[in-house]
């Protein structure tokens, strides 16, 4: 054994190469910081610090990511995150696990009832969810925690805040005329090329197998088991849930339900389904919804082009 | 004879204090680990219990595995070996009592603030100022007790171990203190990316300049002795303890390859954590060169099996650790359950089967009896064994499934009925480490308290 590795060698040995190390590795960076924002950004409002509050307290930056990473880009991100983002953040909230989704634009994807609704129990309005349930804060604390949440992206949250709002107006407007105006107006917001096509897939036994796996892991929350729009997220939601049962003899093509569910109604608690499922799954859900709700099909009718080589 | 049982037991107060803080925190720690595992496969299991959330409940889970299972059981075996390498007596038992009170009070405070919503939110930084201020006090009895424990030293060379110990608390106390940026007692944190860059800094080196140095330490002492040779190499442990400080302490950026921090940083992190194999092989030659020829001895000496099959943990968890700094391996790994895998290989594995080790070393030295029960201790040994290695392959799948579904363009929801299956087996395999933790602490306590073994 060597003398050298004397007790005065080994801590100062040691702490001079951590003095070192943090120099270099912590101080450095530290030092050459950029502060400036960018172009989304803006500082938060008071109610949404308070949120921002909550957030830490709960634990959810153990689930969720503020941080759309560059790889993310080409694989549906439609923005990279930038240091730029977080010159308020202290401290900052990147996260280190996706067990829940990105949240760093998420203000404005949904209406704050939305929100509310998902807080209350995640299940209400996404039936897979596994996050646990907020409803022990109390809707004092749920509302911050969704001020917080819908300033996320910020100036880019605020434009669809923005969005979310005016909309929100209008359904609220065509709802509260009764049955008929409601039902006109739902079908008017989709274009006339939409509203024409019926259903282009047969609504053959496979079809509505599909569709009532992808009604129970999407819809069910808010139109409920038997699509009367009397689901669990119901008594938070408004304009509520769109009752089904009501449609029949109303015209309401295939490509009407298709529209609706690949945009989303916006402003109401509808979201869009595009990103999560593809064309043919949203296709079966419409079938499922028009054969078991409205009882009402006019799948695979004209007018309809060539056969598809599979089709019966 | 009894008198000499006492006499033992005054000698290493502190060693037995800290044995029992980590037995019973790895029960305490395992079962919250439970309940977390509950919530992931039915979010409604126990809901709106504010204290047992989920988001509340994983970082007790974490603070209490590191702080209060591996740390105190690896800190249980420094109080024996050091004292005992340096052929003198501890500096001061009460001292090294109060310490263990301290500490447990600190981790007491950690679980209650942290279950009623006291965070400053930072990963492996969460407790808030007060609860800092006793880990840091804590920390700094520590460092005084072994330092001056070195300084009344009888024997003039400081063996390998020594030098990891006193390396390892010394240096945690600092980048605790700095990690946890306690000159803000209000928030805890720096401002923007920078922030991330000093917590990464600190979260990485809780491994690289605690739990790995003390098991390094632990199983440098361990092994020479249950193999009865030689240590293989000085020089090689010296190159490994110098390297390792160099090395690992630099690299924690590693964990934010893929957010907005400046790319020389990210350059260095990853270049340095492949050079990590070095201090890693360096130990392992010398500890596996050590061994040769002797792993009938390893294999029938319970803290010789223990620890070595932690040093073969070490190995895997640290070449993964080498490739997943890889960026192009962490589009797939990252922010998934892969990184779960990793972490529980490291610290359950390495350091964590290792602390265990430690103790089984220790408590027939500082009990003067025989261990309560060695088939309890096997058992043990086997259970969190099976634990750890199905854990690490059903996580791993769970992250590759995750990791490969996004890079495919799916969104996370549809991912999540994907990986269900993988949770409910996890929670499984969860039950086996912890009925394994449980076991333990009744041997421990059996060995200490209630031992009907003849004294040696």
């Amino acid at each position: 054994m060597s003398q050298k590795m004397t007790p005065t060698a080994v801590v100062l040995g040691s702490v001079t190469i951590l003095a070192a190390v943090v120099f270099v590795v912590v101080f450095w960076p530290y030092q050459q910081a950029d502060y400036t924002p960018s172009e989304i950004f803006r500082y938060r409002t008071e109610a949404e610090a308070a949120g921002r509050k909550i957030y830490i307290a709960n634990g959810c930056v153990y689930c969720h990511s503020q941080s759309i990473r560059a790889i993310d880009w080409g694989h549906g991100a439609t923005r990279i995150a930038q240091a730029g983002d977080y010159v308020q953040d202290r401290p900052i909230l990147l996260g280190s696990q996706r067990t829940g989704v990105d949240l760093s634009q998420e203000g404005g994807e949904h209406p704050d009832d939305w929100h509310i609704a998902h807080f209350i129990n995640p299940r209400y309005t996404r039936p897979n969810s596994i996050m646990p349930p907020f409803e022990y804060l109390g809707m004092e604390k749920i509302e911050l925690l969704t001020a917080y949440v819908q300033s996320l992206g910020m100036k880019a949250a605020d434009k669809r805040m923005a969005r979310q709002r005016f909309w929100k107006e209008e359904s609220i407007r065509a709802y509260e005329a009764g049955i008929d105006e409601n039902v006109r107006w739902l079908a008017e917001i989709v274009p006339q090329g939409w509203r024409d096509i019926p259903n282009p897939y047969a609504a053959s036994e496979y079809s509505l197998a599909r569709g009532r796996m992808i009604y129970q892991a999407f819809c069910i929350g808010c139109h409920g088991p038997v699509g009367d729009g009397m689901g669990d997220a119901q008594p938070w939601i408004y304009p509520p849930p769109l009752n089904f049962t009501i449609l029949k003899g109303r015209e309401i093509s295939g490509g009407i339900i298709y529209y609706q569910l690949m945009n989303g109604i916006t402003g109401t608690a509808m979201p869009y389904f595009k990103k999560d499922l593809e064309s043919e799954k949203l296709w079966d859900v419409g079938n499922y919804i028009a054969a078991y709700f409205i009882n009402e099909v006019d799948s695979n009718g004209p007018p309809r082009g060539i056969d598809a080589a599979y089709e019966p | 004879m009894a008198a000499t049982a006492d006499t033992i037991f005054d000698q290493h107060l502190t060693a037995r204090a800290f044995s029992l803080t980590s037995a019973f925190w790895f029960a305490f720690a395992t079962s919250i680990g439970m309940v977390a595992a509950g919530y992931l496969i039915a979010p409604d299991f126990m809901a709106n219990i504010p204290y047992l959330q989920f988001g509340r409940i994983r970082p007790i889970h974490v603070n209490l595995v590191l702080f209060g299972f591996v740390t105190p059981g690896l800190l249980a075996a420094a109080h024996y070996y050091v004292p005992r390498l340096l052929r003198t007596d501890l500096f001061s038992q009460k001292l090294g009592l109060m310490s263990v009170i301290l500490w447990n009070v600190a981790v007491v405070s950690a679980v209650v603030s942290l279950s009623t919503g006291h965070s400053q939110g930072r990963e492996y930084a969460e407790l808030i100022w007060p609860v800092d201020m006793l880990v840091i006090v804590s920390f700094a009895l520590v460092v005084l007790n072994l330092l001056m424990t070195v300084r009344r030293r009888k024997e003039p060379v400081l063996y390998v171990s020594i030098w990891y110990a006193c390396a390892a608390v010394i240096l945690t106390a600092l980048t605790f203190s700095l990690g946890n940026v306690i000159w803000r007692p209000d928030t805890g944190a720096l401002l923007g990316i920078p922030d991330a860059i000093l917590l990464w800094f600190y979260g990485h080196n809780v491994f690289g300049l605690l739990l790995t140095p003390l098991t390094l330490g632990l199983a440098y002492y361990v092994i020479p002795i249950v193999t009865r040779n030689p240590l293989y190499s000085h020089t090689l442990s010296l190159i490994g303890f110098w390297s390792l400080l160099v090395v690992y302490t630099h690299i924690g950026t590693h964990h934010l390859l893929q957010v907005p921090v400046p790319t020389w940083l990210k350059v260095v992190a990853t270049v340095d954590s492949v050079a990590m194999v070095i201090p890693v092989m360096v130990f392992l030659i010398n500890i596996w060169y050590t061994a040769k020829g002797k792993l009938g001895e390893i294999h029938a000496d319970i803290a010789g099996k223990f620890i070595f099959t932690g040093t073969i943990f070490y190995f895997f968890v640290s070449i993964q650790g080498s490739i997943m700094a890889l960026p192009q391996v962490q589009r797939i790994t990252h922010f998934n359950n892969w990184v779960i895998a990793h972490s529980h290989l490291g610290v359950l594995g390495f350091a964590g089967l290792s602390a265990l080790g430690g103790l089984y070393y220790i408590l027939p030295k500082i009990t003067g009896k025989p261990l309560y029960s060695r088939f309890l201790a096997d058992l043990q040994y086997w259970l969190v064994l099976i634990g750890i290695v199905g854990f690490t392959v059903v996580l791993t799948i769970a992250g590759l499934v995750q990791g490969n579904s996004w890079f495919a363009g799916e969104t996370l929801y549809r991912t999540l009925p994907e990986i269900h299956s993988y949770y409910v087996v996890r929670l499984s395999i969860g039950l086996f480490i912890a009925l394994a933790a449980y076991i333990g602490l009744y041997n421990v306590i059996r060995t200490i308290y209630f031992n009907p073994g003849e004294e040696a």
